[in-house]
């Protein structure tokens, strides 16, 4: 299997939890790696937009002389959109349900970043 | 020639594929092969030759259905569309074609049909089968091949040009490397390729016997409509502060977003080009100083640069040099763009090579952002430059 089916199994698994409604595999800069959008937008603009602002987060605490945020959690009234590093060299991002447990989805979510950091 | 329609591949095939000759898309598993094809016996058709579509694994009509997806009216070809079907039977469906495949498990059979459509075609046109795997999965390895021998032959007789779509799925070394090497006047390569953490495909030319072989591969991908582009993933918009890089973003693209407060762009412009056959990602970046440390998280991995320069505003002209190393563009291709040439005071491109003391081999090219003036001769130049790296 390419690693870019890994990663799309690894996508699957996060879309299995219920309350996932898309996710994104990028490299750090912005680039398209693998996603699962159910037709919900256009990936590439999606993931170069999540890349900015984990990147501009990590920027903006650094400068204060904190350490890098674990992850961006953006609430909107539709939905969370929640945006973590996985390993040095990508990123993973989900959109979440209005309602969704955010405990759930974060344990979620650093498995699968985890299998990311180790698959490339 | 018959053209194929692939960007790029007409280019390396110097004009597609001769009367007479075969070519075939040798492409790996999990690597969308199948539009090769379909883009090859859609441009020949469109451009007035008689094009004969095998179809081996899908239903004639879903085949129709496919090809309308990738915006090609395979009803507006006027009959020069023509479906062998070589797979009703399978299903013991009955078949609407005026070619039909009695048994597509019997080679002789498929030969039979394919033979008769070659001597009925009332003029030189081009055969391109939907699954050369699939007729071996249904035929036999070596059946098939001794059947290719026999179609060229054919073909070459008539005058008709051969396509196969090929995907390597794991049969014997010996059939793999006969195909690869052997059956067809030229074999292309479609595959993945996973780099540092950047995944795409790539086509290149593994075989040519009418013309010198391009040792290039070409990235592409395929679009719903359109097919298939050659494909640059990203593509830097940067410069200094006002000028005009999100316009320029803007008036390049097909669509494009922007994260701007007041007009200035904050994050990033991103936008999707798709012209003649090329597609690219184009990232713009913010101009102004204390967005540097965003400027340098999206230069990564760019494959070519273009670095917009207000033509009026020689003040900023080092800024923009300097931005040049920010985004750690050394040995990539850079195209400078010389905006706002409509204002009367705008410094010619040959002035600003001087002012910016850039050697002769940079291209600096005038443009109106704002009216989308130069944009496209711009982005052309740059496309060129990035895929003769290749």
């Amino acid at each position: 299997m390419s690693t870019s089916e890994m990663l799309g199994k690894v996508l699957a698994g996060l879309g299995k939890v219920g309350e996932i409604e898309a996710s994104a595999i990028s490299t750090r800069d912005g680039l398209l790696m693998n996603a699962d959008m159910h037709a919900a937008g256009d990936p590439e603009t999606f993931v170069a937009m999540s890349a900015t602002m984990l990147g501009a987060a990590e920027t903006a605490t650094s400068e204060l002389g904190k350490s890098v945020p674990n992850r961006v959690i953006v609430e909107t009234d539709d939905g969370k959109l929640i945006c973590m590093g996985a390993g040095p060299k990508a990123l993973v991002v989900v959109m979440t349900a209005p309602d969704a447990g955010l405990g759930l989805v974060l344990v979620e979510m650093t498995k699968a970043a985890e299998k990311i950091e180790r698959l490339i | 020639m018959i053209e194929t329609g692939i960007p790029k591949l007409d280019g390396y095939l110097h004009g597609g594929v001769p009367e007479g000759r075969s070519l075939v898309y040798y492409t790996y598993p999990g690597v969308a092969g199948d539009v090769f094809g379909m883009q090859t016996i859609c441009h020949a058709t469109s451009n007035g030759r008689l094009g004969v579509y095998v179809a081996s694994s899908t239903d004639p009509q879903m085949i129709r259905d496919q090809f309308s997806e990738f915006g090609w009216a395979t009803e507006n070809y006027d009959g020069r569309f023509i479906v062998v079907d070589a797979f009703s039977w399978l299903i013991g469906a009955d078949s609407q074609e005026r070619y039909v495949v009695s048994d597509p498990e019997d080679i002789n059979s498929l030969t039979q049909c394919i033979k008769k459509v070659m001597e009925e075609m009332s003029e030189p046109g081009i055969i391109v089968f939907e699954s050369l795997s699939t007729i071996m999965d249904l035929c036999g390895e070596s059946e098939t091949l001794d059947a290719l021998e026999e179609w060229s032959q054919y073909a070459m007789l008539y005058d008709h040009a051969l396509v196969y779509n090929f995907t390597a799925w794991p049969y014997s070394e010996e059939t793999l490397l006969h195909v690869k090497e052997n059956v067809c006047n030229s074999v292309i390569s479609v595959g993945g390729i996973t780099g540092d953490v950047v995944f795409g495909q790539y086509f290149g030319v593994l075989k040519v016997d009418w013309a010198d072989l391009a040792r290039k591969s070409t990235l592409f991908k395929v679009l719903k409509p359109g097919g298939i582009r050659a494909y640059i993933p990203k593509i830097l918009v940067t410069g200094p502060f006002d000028a005009g890089k999100s316009t320029f973003v803007h008036a390049l693209s097909n669509r494009a977003v922007s994260v701007d407060r007041l007009g200035t762009t904050i994050a990033l412009d991103h936008g999707h080009v798709d012209r003649k056959g090329f597609a690219a990602d184009i990232f713009g970046t913010p101009g102004q100083e204390r967005f540097d440390p965003i400027v340098k998280l999206l230069s990564g991995e760019a494959m070519g640069i273009f670095l917009l320069l207000d033509s009026t505003n020689t003040a900023d002209f080092e800024r923009g040099k300097r931005m040049l190393e920010i985004t750690k563009s050394f040995g990539l291709p850079v195209v400078i763009v010389a905006n706002k040439q409509d204002l009367a005071e705008a410094l010619t491109p040959e002035e600003i090579r001087r002012e910016l003391d850039m050697p002769a081999d940079v291209r600096i090219m005038p443009a109106v952002a704002a009216t989308g003036e130069g944009v496209f001769e711009a982005f052309e130049t740059l496309v060129e430059r990035v895929m003769e790296v290749d």
